[in-house]
């Protein structure tokens, strides 16, 4: 891969869109079934039990300088299994972004286009994703870090106008259903932080390693602290019997707020500002993906893979029958199955490469 | 390449334009209002739509000017939405729920506790929204829209906006939606109130000598429209239970930190010559301050104090309050006693009766337990509210008397 011109920003932009921009989605309600009041709680634990394994692996892509993500996996653990753990990597990140494809399209039928087939809004979705795909990274870094800012402001006016109707003795009673909840279903929720892990497949794309450092870990606890208010906005909104009901919660606040008596049903205004974030969202995530995928099997160009991998997303996202059961079963599963991978395979690379001795050598 | 391109340009245009939620503007009619009735059968409900008439109140002249501006047609129905569709058989256009304003109950369907099963359809499609009002009328609700006749506002989406924010602004109703009647009902621990309506009003009014002490149906009026919104029906759990007058809504939002209140216009007895009475505007600027000292086993102690701030504004008595220093005191004392009756007796009704409050006071017990299951064992609405030992006062922070310095001396004018 050629390096690019991309900096911090861009990694930062990159990171708050594919990260944080998961408090839009139907995350929250994934949360709230199990945590209730205190799910606001509960991306604190996911992103302490994460942070450890993401430190590990960006010490062990420093020392290792100019690998990347799957480059490192194969130089630690060999040919044979290198190319299965990250056959094991791609398939994960595949299939987050297979259910979370057909969760922003179900959205969008349920919510803007009622009348339409999902099949069609799918179709769309994915072509448009293609097309933004095929622009290479340096297009998607900068083209993110561009509409960052109008995406971000659309986002606090909407905190704004949600605002009068916060009351915050809703957080409590403090724990929700329990402590011991929390922790576990919280810490089974990692993954939703497993984007951060992906992002590192690019290491060697930017400038230099310094900057993808600083990108990442402000990238990281920007998306985190933004994920974690705008849960707690939600608790305060709603309140602990009927925040598990719903199930998009950002949009029944989009739907709820009017700029003033004279401007109501706004929630087509922040609807295109969401629809280019889940765009661009899935145009990195895609983009990654087929990243993974043509280093695992060692091509010399990934670019061309693009468009199968976007293909596939369509039969094997309408897979799930509806909205409900493709969140609560199908995504919380692969959660539970992709935490524990993200946070083992660093400290497995870690293990080997110190056994190997290579750590000091370097 | 380039034809490729050309190609996939106009796949896009159709793609892209396409056509599966295209409904043109005048192929919808926007419902404004919806109400509820009960019928003889169970689950099955009269639902009535009042659809508006977006060419009248608009500067587009021409077309139609003999339209009336609204339209209302009642079918039966086990939902609003499945009774959309019912309606379309005689109704030409597609019923729209988008822009609805608000949500009329009959009383009787209200108490009859179906409501949760009706309105449970506005959570679930997106068409009805978290900010429909909801109305509770003392009559049918159809005849209830059907009534309500507005002689200046002829446009019937703003004709309700205005009514019910003017009058939720004074304090005479509750300002409340659908999102808080959910927030409230399946918390399952305070009481909702929702605003109190009606057509119908009684021939020989009360007379019970000030201004806000009725509901609605009851205010003597003359002339204007004949729908009156005075009082709030209170509902536990889903169903409606009491109302509420004038007088006790507004006290029941003064102890409610979650209503915006502005100024509440009302009377109180003048200390010094108790034959007129004391107008002002009665402001809320700081939160009520509610703590509640929680004892597993024993009497919880409730301590309630609001800060409030008071604008005389009408003094037909002529007595010197602005600057004598002994009347005013005897004025701040004589307001704050006033109320703080008023909510004494609002509180103990809540307790006795009802069981629990509407001033959404369990907010305040939460944060005394770390889980819900203990907060719901500990039971706010049976165990600890209706035993708790409550302690109201009102404190008035600032009293104003406008712009005039001094009334008008009756002995100097009549000498």
């Amino acid at each position: 891969m050629k390096k690019t011109s991309l900096k911090a920003r861009e990694l930062f932009a990159i990171l708050t869109i594919t990260v944080g921009f998961k408090l839009a989605d139907t995350t929250a309600s994934n949360y709230a079934q199990e945590g209730k009041n205190a799910f606001w709680l509960m991306p604190i634990v996911s992103f302490l039990i994460m942070i450890p394994s993401l430190l590990l692996l960006m010490y062990l892509l420093k020392k290792y300088k100019n690998k990347n993500l799957i480059q490192l996996i194969k130089k630690i653990l060999g040919k044979h299994v290198g190319l299965f753990v990250s056959l094991i990597i791609f398939l994960v990140a595949y299939s987050l972004l297979i259910v979370d494809a057909r969760n922003y399209a179900d959205q969008i039928k349920i919510l803007y286009f009622p009348e339409s087939p999902t099949p069609i809004i799918q179709m769309i979705f994915l072509i448009v994703i293609f097309y933004g795909a095929k622009r290479g990274l340096q297009s998607i870094g900068t083209s993110t870090y561009i509409t960052l800012p109008y995406l971000k402001i659309s986002i606090i006016l909407l905190a704004l106008l949600i605002a009068q109707s916060i009351v915050w003795l809703r957080i409590f009673p403090i724990f929700g259903d329990g402590l011991g909840v929390l922790l576990l279903e919280g810490a089974r929720r990692g993954s939703i932080f497993a984007d951060l892990f992906i992002v590192t497949i690019a290491y060697t794309a930017f400038s230099n390693s310094k900057a993808f450092s600083k990108g990442l870990i402000f990238g990281s606890l920007f998306s985190w602290i933004e994920i974690t208010i705008f849960f707690l906005l939600y608790t305060t909104v709603f309140d602990y019997n009927s925040i598990d009901k719903r199930a998009f919660l950002f949009h029944d606040i989009t739907q709820y707020v009017n700029f003033g008596v004279f401007f109501t049903n706004v929630e087509t205004f922040f609807m295109v500002f969401w629809l280019g974030a889940a765009f661009l969202r899935f145009i990195i995530l895609i983009y990654l993906v087929s990243w993974i995928l043509g280093e695992t099997l060692n091509l010399d160009e990934f670019e061309p893979l693009i468009f199968p991998l976007t293909f596939f997303v369509f039969p094997l996202s309408l897979i799930a029958e509806n909205t409900i059961t493709n969140e609560l079963s199908f995504r919380n599963n692969l959660f539970t199955i992709a935490t524990p991978i993200f946070i083992f395979m660093p400290i497995l690379l870690w293990i080997v490469a110190k056994s190997k001795g290579e750590l000091k050598k370097i | 390449m380039k034809q490729l391109h050309l190609g996939s340009l106009i796949l896009f245009t159709i793609l892209l334009a396409g056509c599966y939620d295209r409904t043109e503007l005048e192929e919808q009619s926007y419902v404004i209002a919806i109400g509820v009735d009960l019928t003889d059968k169970n689950g099955l409900y009269k639902i009535t739509f009042q659809i508006a008439n977006p060419e009248v109140g608009t500067s587009m002249t021409g077309s139609g000017p003999d339209e009336p501006p609204r339209e209302t047609v009642t079918v039966e129905g086990t939902d609003i939405i499945s009774a959309t569709a019912t309606a379309n058989s005689f109704v030409s256009k597609e019923l729209k729920l988008d822009h609805t304003k608000v949500l009329v109950l009959s009383e009787k369907f209200a108490r009859s506790g179906d409501l949760l099963r009706a309105i449970q359809v506005s959570s679930r499609t997106k068409q009805i929204r978290g900010g429909v009002q909801i109305i509770v009328s003392k009559e049918k609700a159809r005849d209830f829209i059907d009534n309500n006749n507005p002689k200046m506002e002829t446009r019937p989406h703003k004709y309700y906006q205005v009514m019910l924010n003017r009058a939720s602004e004074i304090g005479i109703i509750p300002n409340t939606d659908i999102h808080r009647f959910f927030q409230i009902t399946e918390g399952d621990a305070d009481l909702f109130l929702a605003p109190y309506a009606s057509t119908e009003i009684d021939e020989k009014p009360k007379e019970n000598g000030t201004e806000d002490g009725y509901i609605a149906g009851e205010v003597p009026q003359e002339g204007g429209s004949r729908s009156q919104f005075m009082g709030s029906a209170v509902f536990k759990e889903g169903k409606m239970i009491d109302v509420l007058t004038g007088a006790e809504t507004r006290i029941a939002q003064t102890l409610d930190n979650t209503i915006d209140l502005s100024d509440i216009y009302s009377t109180y007895e003048d200390p010094v010559d108790p034959n007129y009475r004391v107008a002002g505007a009665f402001a809320k600027k700081q939160n009520t301050a509610i703590k509640i000292d929680y004892k597993e086993n024993g009497t919880t102690k409730i301590d309630v104090t609001v800060p409030f701030e008071m604008e005389i504004f009408a003094i037909p008595s002529l007595t010197n309050y602005s600057q004598n220093a002994k009347n005013r005191e005897k004025l701040r004392k004589s307001i704050e006693d006033s109320l703080t009756k008023a909510a004494e007796d609002l509180v103990k009704k809540s307790q006795e009766k009802y069981e629990t409050e509407p001033f959404y006071w369990s907010l305040y017990v939460r944060n005394n337990f770390k889980t819900i299951q203990e907060y719901e064992k500990a039971d706010w609405n049976k165990k600890i509210f209706p035993h708790a030992d409550i302690t109201i006062t009102y404190r008035l922070e600032t009293l104003e008397f406008g712009k005039m310095i001094d009334d008008t001396h009756l002995n100097e004018v009549r000498d």
